[in-house]
Parts: C-alpha cells; structure tokens; sequence
C-alpha cells in the first residue's frame, strides 16, 4: 500500500483562536436570522402603531408609508369616540375573566379524571370528547344560539361566559401534562392520608402551574378575541366586548386604517401587559406539553 | 238636544281613545350594518323620525358586516326573535319571504310609483312591494383620468383601451399597470353586467330555465375573456389597487375610498357611466333594502311603527339627505328633482354620470336560491379570470350548477 500514513498526513493546525471565530460567526448568524424573524413579526405592530397616528390619505398609501408626515394624536380620541370602548373593555375583561377561570376549574376536574382515574369507558369518552373538535363551530352556532334565546340569556352576561365554561381542547391539553406526573406522588399521598381532591389541588395544581397557565391565556387570548359569538348573542351596545366595536370602522367598501389601527392599539394593550408578565410560564407551559 | 250632546260626547270619547290607542308608546329595534362612520347620519334620521312620532322609540342595533348581520338575521329566525326592521340583502330575504310584512300594503300609490323603476323588482313579492330600498348604489366606471382622455362608450371602446392602457412601464417583462381590474371572487355582479348589458339572464323570466349560457352569454363570456390579458384580478379593495389598472367598474359607494386613494396616487379619478354592450348600457343595483317582519315576538303596533320608519326613509328629502352624507344613491324619483340633490350634484360632477346609471339599472333576481347561485358565479368567474378554465367551458360549468340549484 502505498497511501501516506497517519504519521505522514500533513498537520492541520486548528488553533484555539479558529474555534472561537467560528463559534462567534455562527453565534453572529444566528442572531442575524434572529433578528431578522423578530423584524418579519414586528412589522404588521409597527404599521399597526404608525398608520395610528397617520392622517387619512397616509394610511391609504400604497407602497405603505411606514413614518408618518405628522403624528396625529387626535385619530385616539376620534376612534375611541366613535364608540362606547369604556363599557366594551369592562365587558371585555369581565367576560374574559370569568370564562378563564370557569374553563380552568372544569378543564382541571375533566383532564385529571381522564388522566389518572379509572372508570368504565374512560378511552371511549375521552374519544367522544375529542370527536367533538372535529364538528365545525359554525354548525353550532344556530343551535347554540336558539338554545340560550329559549333559555332567556340572549343579551345577558351568562350567554357570553356559560356556555364556554369548558373547553375540550384544554381538557386535552392538561391531560396531557397530568399523565406525565409520577403515580408515585398519590401512592405516598394516599398513604399520607391524603384523598383524590385534594390531592389534585395540593400536588397535581402547584406542579402542573405552566401547563394551567396556558390553558389560561390560551382562554383568555380566545375570550378577549371573540367576536362573531359576542355579536350573534347580544344586541345592547351595553352587553359588547372590544372586538365587536373593532368591527365599526370597515365596510363592505373600505376601511378607515387609522382609526381603527388607533383602537387596536389600545385594545391589544391589556393582552401585551399580560403576556409580558406571563410569558416564561406560557413558552415553559407550551414546550413541555408539546403544543404549538 | 240631549241626544245631540250625547252623540259629540261620544264622539269625542272615541276620538280621544283612539288617539290614546295611537299614542301608546312602541319601542322597535332596527338591524343595521352601517359603519361608524355612516351611524351618526342613521341616527340623525332616527332622531328626526322619532321627533314627528314622539310615542316611537327606535333602537339601533348594530350588527357588525353583511355577513354577520345576515348571520344574526338567520339565527333569529329560526329562534322567533327577528326585529321589527332590518336591512337586507333580496337574497337573504327571499327564502323567508313568508315572513316579511308587505309594506306596500300601507303605502300609498303616489309613495309606491315615487321608487325609482330598477328598484321595485327587486323589492316586490307576488306582485306586491314587501321590502323597500335604503342604501343603494351603482357599479360604475372609475377611470385615471391623467391616462383616459374620453371614457369608452361601447364594449369595442373598452376592450381597445384597456388593450393599450395595459404596459409594461419599466421594460422588465412585467405588466406594471393593465388597462383594467376585476374583483370576481367579491364581486360577481361584474359579470352579471355584461351578461346583462348583451341582452342575458341567469334564468328565465320563470325561472325554469338557465338562461346563461345561451347566446348572450357566450357573448359576455368571450367579452370576458378577451379582456383577460389586460386585466388585474384581485379580491381586495379597488382603492387598495388603484393605480394597477387604468379603469375599472366599482360601486359608487366606493366613491369617497376610490378619491382619496387616487389622490394619494397623484392623479385625478373620473367616473362615468359603463360602456355600452349589443343591448344595453345597464349596470347593476347594488345594496340593502328595509324589511319589517311578521312574527309572533313582534306586536301589531310594532310593525306599525316599522312601516312608517321605512315609509320616513323613503321621503325625498330623507333619501337625499342620506345619499349626501353616506355616498349611497336617492331611491326615489322625486328626489332626483330636489333643490337639494341638484345642488349637490352641481358640486359633485361625478354624481352625473352615477344619477344617470342609477335610471339605467338592474337588480337581482329574487329566486330563492339566489345566494347559491351567486356562489357559483363568483367561483365560476374567478377561475375565468385567473385562466382555470376557458371563458366557454367556464360559462357551461356555471350553467350546470345553476341548473342543480334550480332542482
């Protein structure tokens, strides 16, 4: 054979100073790709707040104008004017509030019976509910809305929260997550004495808090966003969330940009402030039950 | 003598009881779907209504878009809690025409002959006018006029504009600005207008029959298509794409958008009535009319109340007063004569051009099944218009749903 040997082979001399600019080119790359991922997903938000404060004729302009000729801090008072925007944001929240801490006090009951009790037709329910995801919501929504006109809650709060007290979605969501708690913890709770309920309230809750946390803001993002079940069941301006007065500045011919970009600004604020406070539960919450 | 006083005396009770009956306060809601922009205006109406009808009080309730309104009005339906009075569109009325309350019925003649003609067609069930008109525009031609010296008069006029207006300004291969636009998916009607401008119909007059693909139809389909390579196909706004095309058919309540999106482009937009196809320059109604219903949740005198809330709207000054503001048309004849229209139309030229359209027009059919037809006319001319299919085949295909429908 008469290939040069591993003695003979020329040294290739990688220094330690190579290894570090190499690492510092990747690190270099990848915060390059990341920004310019962050800049893709903060466009639509800054045209949202520019076309704000644009006149008319500037939010029109296309090419979109992304600086505006001057800041019209008026279209505010003018968007939140055409509205009853205090009373729809008090709906807002209290609609949402309500519903999340419904749907997660049920969702909690539901996925952990689902996922560490035992009882007859437990795979076959749980199919059942998860079937119900398949039917779409705009089938139900004439019967659900003939149900709760006969049920007298037509333009009242309890049309907006009961009926979306539970979600089969968030059932499976935690269910998901409960399944991955050791049984271990009941067994040395149950030989602590210690009974299902609170078992679940005391241990499973506090060590399940991400996953919960989720449910919540998934809720609560779901809520505050609603608009077309809000519309359909409520007729006082009194009885109506954000979204609905969103709706009052497009037509079937055209939409006033900068009022409505104005409004939703103001209206996207409260769920920005909440995510900023929530958001290391929400992105641990997502990555551990695999969700995106 | 005695007798005799008797006799006023009970007169003047049952005078005074039947202004008490009158009086009785009703309160009724009336479903709209005006943005916030047009709601001021409404309610000024409103206002004004209820001043001449003290014991009156209307409710105005917004429901969000077309869509959802005609979601809402579905729902209630089938739920027993319609409002007194609503805007609809024909289609969404026509399979529930059992339960529309005919408010022509307590029009009188003078009031009913005052619609313009294009109008009571559209508005009339079984030989009796059931809805009535409010918000009503026309599809028109917009045009650049920096690019479009004379409007085009005739199909053959529009077809060699669009053709030469259509360039490629900066040599890269690329179309940068056609000579016309379409919105197929969205708007369906455009079609609607050269079928109807080359003497054609969906159906027959007794709705037995499809009707469109016969001669006339093949013409507008073949106008259609030859416009193709000189046309944008989009399904947004026209004033979000105004300068891609130097002329395009849209409605005139788009007026106000269209402007100011042209002025935006730098250059001035013009209107003018549409070009003339082998039978007629019509163009195509667009917008809602008023309906009361007649359903058990509503009282006798609610739907009383109704009647003269559409009956008020239609008063000429009313109906003039709302086409000012909102940059929708008068429905009535006499209001085309106001002092007031014509002064406005005097300072607002391109309402010339619109007014005379609005005389020249057409409406829906009132087939029950309208809305799935138009469905299928508006997939059918989208894949016209985007070369799925050839313009012919296109026409068969939407023939033979239509035909299903009618089944």
């Amino acid at each position: 054979m008469g290939g040069p040997t591993l003695e003979q082979a020329p040294a290739t001399t990688r220094t330690e100073s190579y290894y570090v600019a190499r690492r510092r080119a990747y690190r270099l790359f990848l915060y390059i790709l990341m920004l310019a991922g962050c800049a893709i997903m903060l466009l639509p938000f800054f045209w949202m707040v520019t076309t704000s404060f644009k006149t008319e004729l500037e939010a029109m302009r296309m090419p979109p104008q992304w600086i505006p000729g001057t800041w019209l801090w008026q279209n505010y008072p003018d968007a939140l004017a055409r509205a009853p925007f205090g009373r729809y944001f008090f709906n807002s929240f209290f609609v949402s509030i309500l519903s999340t801490i419904g749907e997660v006090f049920t969702t909690i009951l539901a996925a952990y019976a689902f996922a560490k009790m035992r009882f007859f037709g437990k795979g076959f329910l749980f199919a059942l509910l998860l079937g119900t995801m398949m039917i779409p919501g705009e089938m139900l929504l004439i019967p659900n809305y003939v149900t709760l006109v006969r049920l007298n809650w037509f333009d009242h709060y309890q049309g907006l929260i009961i009926p979306w007290l539970a979600s089969v979605f968030g059932i499976f969501l935690l269910r998901q997550f409960f399944r991955s708690l050791p049984d271990e913890l009941w067994d040395s709770a149950r030989i602590d004495g210690c009974r299902r309920f609170r078992y679940l309230w005391t241990v499973v809750v506090p060590l399940s808090k991400p996953a919960i946390l989720t449910v919540a803001l998934l809720k609560f993002l779901g809520s505050w966003n609603a608009y077309q079940w809000v519309l359909l069941m409520t007729n006082s301006q009194s009885m109506r969330t954000i979204p609905v007065g969103l709706t009052m500045f497009s037509s079937d011919i055209g939409t006033e940009y900068q009022l409505l970009m104005a409004a939703s600004v103001v209206a996207i604020l409260p769920i920005l402030i909440l995510f900023f406070f929530t958001q290391k539960q929400f992105i641990q919450g997502v990555a551990r039950t695999g969700i995106k | 003598m005695l007798r005799r006083m008797m006799w006023v005396g009970l007169a003047a009770l049952v005078v005074f009881g039947m202004a008490t009956i009158a009086q009785e306060p009703v309160t009724i809601e009336f479903w709209h779907a005006m943005s916030s922009g047009h709601q001021p205006n409404l309610q000024k109406l409103v206002d004004d209504f209820v001043a001449e009808y003290p014991y009156i009080t209307v409710t105005l309730v917004y429901q969000g878009g077309y869509g959802t309104l005609q979601g809402k009005v579905d729902a209630a339906v089938v739920a027993g809690n319609l409002p007194a009075i609503a805007q609809v569109y024909e289609n969404w009325v026509t399979p529930i025409e059992s339960i529309l309350y005919p408010i022509g019925n307590f029009m009188t003649d003078e009031e009913k002959a005052d619609i313009l003609d294009g109008l009571v067609a559209s508005n009339t069930y079984n030989g009796v006018l059931t809805t009535v008109p409010f918000n009503k525009s026309i599809m028109v031609l917009y045009y650049n006029k920096s690019l479009v010296a004379t409007p085009p008069t005739t199909w053959a006029e529009f077809y060699e504009m669009a053709k030469a207006l259509t360039v490629d300004l900066d040599g890269d291969g690329k179309i940068d600005r056609y000579g016309t636009a379409f919105r197929p998916a969205a708007n369906p009607e455009q079609f609607l207008i050269f079928l109807e401008q080359a003497g054609g119909s969906i159906l027959n007059a007794d709705w037995t029959e499809v009707t469109l693909n016969n001669d006339a139809g093949q013409a507008a389909a073949q106008f259609v298509g030859s416009l193709i390579p000189y046309s944008y196909v989009t399904s947004e706004y026209m004033s979000d794409h105004i300068k891609d095309a130097a002329m395009f058919v849209d409605t005139s309540a788009g007026i106000g958008y269209n402007v100011k999106a042209a002025t935006n482009a730098g250059f001035e937009l013009g209107v003018a009535t549409l070009p003339a196809g082998p039978a007629n320059y019509n163009s195509m109604i667009q917008g809602t009319n008023l309906a009361v219903f007649d359903t058990p949740n509503l009282t006798q005198a609610q739907k009383d109340a109704a009647v003269l809330l559409a009956r008020f709207l239609l008063r000429a000054e009313n109906t003039v007063f709302w086409a000012e503001k909102s940059g929708y048309q008068p429905v009535t004849k006499s209001a085309y004569n106001t002092e007031e229209w014509l002064d406005y139309v005097s300072s607002h030229d391109y309402q010339v051009p619109m007014s005379e359209q609005m005389l020249n027009a057409f409406a829906q059919i009132l087939h029950p099944n309208y809305g799935d037809m138009r469905n299928v006319l508006s997939t059918g001319f989208e894949e016209i218009m985007r070369s799925v299919v050839p313009p012919l085949e296109g026409l068969e295909n939407m023939a033979a749903e239509i035909e299903a429908l009618l089944e």
